[in-house]
């Protein structure tokens, strides 16, 4: 009666935020991990934590107990390729263009969602989709932290407000051009197989394109490029609005070669409990020894003053009335 | 406690001319209240309107003797017709002297009572209480009240002189011990006091609590006695707070909030409470349920607590009976995204004493529920630091914050669990359980107390103790209601017995016991042993 949750363990659920806009979840770091399940056709549940906005573990995915954070490991994706649990990326790793797509994605489209989503739309899109559950103060506040971090993390101050608007634009522009050339009439961006990359920008795309107003700078120039937003809504209808037969074939895509890699490569990113676990015994031991001497030492320095002094706490009687009056 | 040196005067309305009664210092008090405004009147004596320990030195040189019998006789005279029946007197004026920060009228709003005296005992009565009043504002360092007789033109009047001396040095700063009704345990707290910075009355105060189970407060509150003619004083308290269930639960709570005491009476506690709560998990190994709570939240609660204590002694009760009742009720803002729950709990005291060796038997029951309301309320979860757990360091039969504590389990010992987070790094053993609390707690327990047949041990107050008690909780919401059965919950109380030693210092009250775990299950954190416990009246 006591363990709470004998839910079934096997079912996978993603824990993303919230929907908005027409999409299953807006925020653009969960999106592209939503549409990775889904052309993966993995099978999940989706749930939605709207409370902690400016949290970097969502989105995770869990199962029972386990669990894969968004801040570890290089992110869920990466920690569910390692498990062993899904793999789109397995023959993608060696080819070159692949890897340099993923970076130009993850840096300067990255950077140029960050910058419409919070500078150059004023926020609104942004307060939409991460405060809107909150309590008007709580969001506010959190808010105009977000966007003041927002701010630092791409070096926009007074003075180079301007130019760094205008290079972050012209990155996304750059951006846009490769891929729309790299994807041209395919389905998807390489070997016409889906793949993180895939997920990946589509997931940007499709934010900008229902997230941001119709006066988004981003916005028209993601728009000059037909073909990606063709393949955009293709993608759109396929895995999300068809998504009410979501529980597609009960398939893992898990690659042949699925032995989780362990070891010297996890050393940087292992999550926190790891080097709790490391601590050993006993230090543990010895510290928590440490901490009952102090805090008897201190009770024997307490009891003597006050035992030895003579408390009567018990004999305490407060007469008020006749205290102070003393007749003849 | 009343200063023993504010002794009235007693000056009779009528021609009778009368030396106040003064034991030790007859000499030094002769017309100290020469300046004194009716002292010109002709029935009064140019030196006798003092009767209180202190004043300046003005001897009159010549017979002091004769006057002081005169004035003895006077007063047995006095004394004499009190005794037979009431002296009919009314005041005419309250004079206030010495204040000059302090505004008039919060001194006045004190003296209301005099106004309403019929006869000399009345008003010997009320010129104590409103002494012990005008103390109890903090304000003062000492506090004179002179009875002095009216106008001649006007028989059967008196004046009542205040005299004040503000306090010279208005910071202060103490360390205290102290048990809150919320904490699971005791803390210690350092703050520093101002008083009567804007001449209202107003005491501002600094503190730092650091409580044993990691939690810090950071806080500073105003307290003040009258505020815009409301009956009660006003405290407002702004707080940062931090507490961390890291070890119990696998969150780290953070608080920054106002609390408004709005209405505190003898029997009778409101307080509005608005904060701005955020649950954190830096261990990112938190259970399924502790997850789905992480997140930012604002609390807007008020809350209502009714007290009735009859116990002889908080510390160590042994005659009387305490019953206290504590509602709150969360999500008073408009907006339906802020907390919303209702959280009632209740404690009852009973101690019957049984007459030898001081011995006592304490009977105790507390409970507490706590429900969510708003659309879907029987489906949604329970805030999890609103809930009740079970456990911990504070000693039962003294503690009245609702159902927290028993005998022999560690905080959060018992109740609900999820597993925790499991991290695949190659070991086998099993990460730990989250301890979750649940919606519904009850509490019971009996304590049988006694003085230990040793002189030097019922000198300092130390007495053994034989207790018993017994708890629950279980979870309600999320549809679990439907499963509850009264029978179910009895059969899975946890119970412990034991036997130890109570320690009263002028701090806290400790106890050491041996605790034997009668009834526990799986996960429950209790061992049968040695424990300590406190409990430090707040």
């Amino acid at each position: 009666m006591e363990q709470v949750g004998e839910r079934e363990s096997e079912e996978f659920t993603l824990v993303a935020r919230k929907p908005y806009f027409d999409l299953p979840t807006a925020c653009p770091v969960c999106l592209p991990l939503f549409i990775y399940l889904k052309l993966a056709h993995f099978p999940f549940r989706l749930s939605f934590n709207s409370i902690f906005p400016d949290s970097d573990q969502i989105p995770y995915v869990e199962s029972g107990t386990y669990v894969a954070y968004n801040n570890e490991n290089g992110g869920v994706i990466e920690r569910l390729k390692q498990d062993g649990i899904v793999d789109l990326d397995s023959e993608f790793h060696s080819v070159p263009d692949w890897v340099t797509m993923k970076a130009m994605i993850s840096s300067w489209l990255a950077d140029a969602m960050m910058y419409e989503l919070w500078v150059g739309s004023d926020g609104k899109s942004a307060y939409k989709i991460y405060y809107s559950d909150l309590s008007w103060p709580i969001g506010k506040v959190l808010f105009l932290k977000q966007s003041y971090s927002v701010k630092q993390r791409l070096g926009i101050t007074k003075d180079n407000a301007e130019p760094r608007e205008h290079e972050i634009y012209k990155r996304a522009k750059i951006a846009y051009g490769a891929l729309s050339t790299r994807l041209g009439d395919q389905n998807f961006l390489f070997d016409d197989r889906p793949s993180s990359l895939d997920a990946t920008f589509l997931g940007h795309v499709l934010v900008i394109l229902h997230a941001l107003p119709e006066t988004s700078v981003l916005r028209s120039k993601l728009l000059e490029h037909n073909n990606i937003v063709r393949y955009a809504d293709k993608l759109k209808m396929e895995l999300i609005e068809s998504s009410s037969s979501s529980s597609g074939p009960q398939i893992h895509s898990v690659p042949s070669s699925s032995t989780p890699k362990r070891g010297p490569s996890n050393g940087s990113s292992k999550p926190k409990s790891k080097p709790k676990r490391e601590k050993t015994e006993e230090e543990k031991k010895f510290k928590r020894r440490a901490k009952y001497f102090l805090a008897a030492q201190l009770l024997a320095v307490l009891l003597f003053l006050s035992v030895m002094g003579g408390s009567d706490a018990d004999d305490m009687e407060l007469d008020d009335e006749d205290e102070g009056i003393v007749y003849g | 406690m009343s200063n023993p040196d504010s002794v009235p005067d007693l000056t009779p309305p009528d021609s009778e001319r009368q030396k106040p009664f003064d034991t030790n210092e007859i000499d030094d008090e002769d017309g100290n209240d020469g300046d004194e405004n009716d002292v010109e009147d002709d029935d009064e004596d140019e030196d006798g309107n003092d009767g209180v320990f202190r004043g300046p030195n003005r001897p009159k040189p010549q017979s002091r003797e004769a006057r002081f019998r005169s004035g003895k006789l006077k007063m047995e005279s006095l004394l004499q017709r009190m005794k037979t029946g009431p002296v009919s007197v009314r005041v005419h004026d309250v004079i206030i002297k010495g204040n000059t920060k302090t505004k008039d009228h919060i001194i006045e709003a004190e003296t209301e009572l005099l106004n309403n005296v019929g006869s000399m005992q009345e008003l010997l009565k009320a010129s104590q209480i409103v002494n012990l009043r005008l103390q109890a504002l903090e304000i003062f360092d000492s506090v004179k009240i002179t009875l002095d007789s009216g106008p001649p033109e006007l028989p059967g009047t008196a004046n009542v002189i205040i005299e004040v001396v503000e306090t010279a040095n208005p910071l202060s700063g103490q360390i205290a011990a102290f048990t809150k009704a919320e904490a699971r345990y005791s803390t210690v707290e350092g703050s520093l006091k101002y008083k009567n910075l804007f001449g209202y009355g107003d005491l501002w105060d600094g503190s730092l609590a650091y409580g044993y189970d990691h939690s810090t407060e950071l806080s500073a509150g105003l307290y003040l006695p009258r505020f815009k003619g409301l009956v009660t004083p006003v405290t407002a308290r702004a707080y940062l707070l931090s507490q961390d269930w890291l070890k119990f639960s696998s969150y780290k709570e953070q608080s920054m909030g106002l609390s408004l005491g709005l209405f505190s009476s003898e029997h009778h506690d409101v307080a509005y409470n608005i904060a701005w709560r955020t649950l954190t998990d830096p261990s990112q190994m938190a259970s399924r349920f502790v997850r789905r709570q992480l997140g930012h939240n604002l609390l807007s609660s008020l809350k209502y607590t009714f007290k009735v204590d009859r116990r002889n002694s908080p510390m160590r009760p042994t005659r009387g009976y305490a019953f206290v009742s504590t509602t709150q009720l969360g999500g008073l803002v408009p907006d339906n995204r802020s907390l919303r729950f209702l959280r009632q709990e209740f404690d009852l005291r009973y101690a019957v004493p049984l007459g030898f060796y001081r011995a006592a038997l304490n009977f105790g029951v507390s409970g507490g529920v706590v429900f969510p309301w708003g659309n879907g309320f029987s489906s949604k979860p329970s805030s999890l630091p609103e809930r009740f757990f079970l456990g911990g360091n504070i000693s039962p039969v003294c503690a009245l914050g609702g159902p927290t504590t028993l005998w022999g389990f560690k905080t959060r010992g018992l109740g609900p669990t999820e597993p925790r987070r499991h991290v695949n790094d190659g070991t086998a053993d099993p990460s730990g359980v989250d301890f979750l609390g649940g919606d519904l707690a009850f509490t019971a327990l009996a304590d049988l107390s006694f003085d230990l047949p040793f002189r030097w041990f019922r000198e300092k107050g130390i007495h053994a103790h034989v207790f018993a008690c017994a708890g629950n909780v279980a979870k309600l919401t999320e549809n679990e209601y439907r499963n509850f059965s009264v029978q179910k919950f009895v059969e899975s109380l946890r119970s412990s017995v034991g036997v130890g030693l109570v320690v009263p210092t002028s701090f806290f009250r400790m106890e050491l016991n041996y605790c034997y775990i009668v009834k526990k299950f799986d996960h429950d954190r209790a061992k049968t042993g040695v424990r300590l416990t406190f409990f430090a009246a707040p």
